[in-house]
C-alpha cells in the first residue's frame, strides 16, 4: 500500500477521533453542568427571561398547583379504575359504565380547568410579552394542539 | 630515458638521491605541503549528496496522479500544521458538543416542566 495513502488515512482517522471525542466530552460536560434539579423552574426562568422575584412568585404558584394536581391525578386514576371495574365482563355500555365515564370526564375537565387556571396565573406573574407567549404555548399544549410549540418556547425568536 | 651525449644533464646517482632524502628536512617538507593540491568543494555539497541518496532510495511513483496525495501526506506530517489542525478540531468539537449538550439539557428541562404540570395520567 502506498505510504502517502496510509499517512493520509491515518491522519483522517485521527481527525475523526479527535473531533468525535471532544464533541462527546463537551456534550456530556454541558449536560452534567446544566442539568436541573426536579421541581426547579430554571427552564422557565431561562426561556421567559424571568427575574428572581418573578421566579419566586411563580415557584409558589407552582408548588400550590402541584399539590392540587396530585389530588386531581389521584381522583382521575380512581375514576379510571371504577370505569374499568364497571366494564369488567360486560359487552355493552350499561348505565353504570356511562355514569362512571361521565364522572371521569368531569374529573378530567376539572383537571384541565385547574391547569389552565395555573397557566393563566403564571403568565400574569411574567412580563406582559413573555406572559402572552407563555400562555399561548401552554394553551396549545393543554389542548393537545400540534407540537412545535416546545421548540418555539425553548428558542424564542427576537428575544 | 637519458642517453649520454643528448645535451641533458644526467640524473644524480642513486646514492646521492638517498643522501638528500632526509625526513627532517623542513624546507623540503614545506615545499611538499605547498605543492599538494586541495580542491574546493562546490556549495552545499554535503546536502546535495544526501538528497541524491534519499532520491535514490525513495520508491518510484508508478502513477503520476499520486503526486497530490504525496503533497497532502507531506503537509500532514508537518508538525505545525498537524498541531494547529488538532487544536482546531478539539476546539470545534468541544464547542459544538457543548452547544448540542446545552440544547439537549434545555429540551429535557422543558419536557420535565410539562410532565410536572400535566402528568400523563391526566391526559
Amino acid at each position: 500500500m502506498n505510504r502517502s495513502l496510509v499517512i493520509v488515512m491515518g491522519a483522517l482517522a485521527l481527525c475523526v477521533t479527535l473531533f468525535g471525542g471532544s464533541y462527546l466530552a463537551g456534550q456530556r460536560l454541558c449536560q452534567v453542568c446544566v442539568v436541573e434539579p426536579p421541581g426547579g423552574l430554571g427552564w422557565l426562568q431561562k426561556a421567559f427571561h424571568l427575574s428572581v422575584a418573578e421566579t419566586a412568585r411563580i415557584q409558589k404558584l407552582h408548588n400550590n398547583y402541584l399539590a392540587q394536581c396530585s389530588v386531581t391525578c389521584r381522583m382521575v386514576a380512581d375514576k379510571k379504575q371504577e370505569v374499568a371495574t364497571a366494564l369488567n365482563g360486560t359487552t355493552s355500555l350499561n348505565p353504570l359504565v356511562e355514569q362512571k365515564l361521565a364522572e371521569l370526564a368531569d374529573c378530567r375537565a376539572h383537571c384541565e380547568s385547574q391547569m389552565l387556571q395555573y397557566f393563566t396565573e403564571v403568565s400574569q406573574n411574567m412580563p406582559p410579552a413573555q406572559g402572552r407567549r407563555y400562555l399561548a404555548e401552554m394553551q396549545k399544549f393543554a389542548l393537545g394542539l400540534p407540537e412545535g410549540s416546545q421548540q418555539s418556547v425553548s428558542e424564542p425568536a427576537g428575544q | 630515458m637519458h642517453h649520454p651525449g643528448d645535451g641533458q644533464k644526467p640524473p644524480p646517482p642513486i646514492e646521492s638521491v638517498k643522501e638528500n632524502m632526509n625526513p627532517d628536512d623542513t624546507k623540503l617538507s614545506a615545499l611538499l605541503r605547498q605543492g599538494r593540491v586541495s580542491p574546493t568543494l562546490p556549495p552545499r555539497f554535503q546536502e546535495n549528496v544526501w538528497r541524491r541518496i534519499e532520491d535514490a532510495e525513495a520508491p518510484v511513483l508508478s502513477a503520476p496522479g499520486l503526486s497530490w496525495l504525496d503533497a497532502l501526506a507531506a503537509l500532514v506530517l508537518r508538525p505545525r500544521f498537524a498541531l494547529l489542525t488538532a487544536a482546531a478540531l478539539v476546539v470545534a468539537g468541544a464547542l459544538l458538543g457543548a452547544r448540542a449538550g446545552n440544547l439537549a439539557a434545555n429540551q429535557a428541562a422543558h419536557a420535565q416542566y410539562l410532565t410536572a404540570v400535566a402528568p400523563p395520567v391526566m391526559r
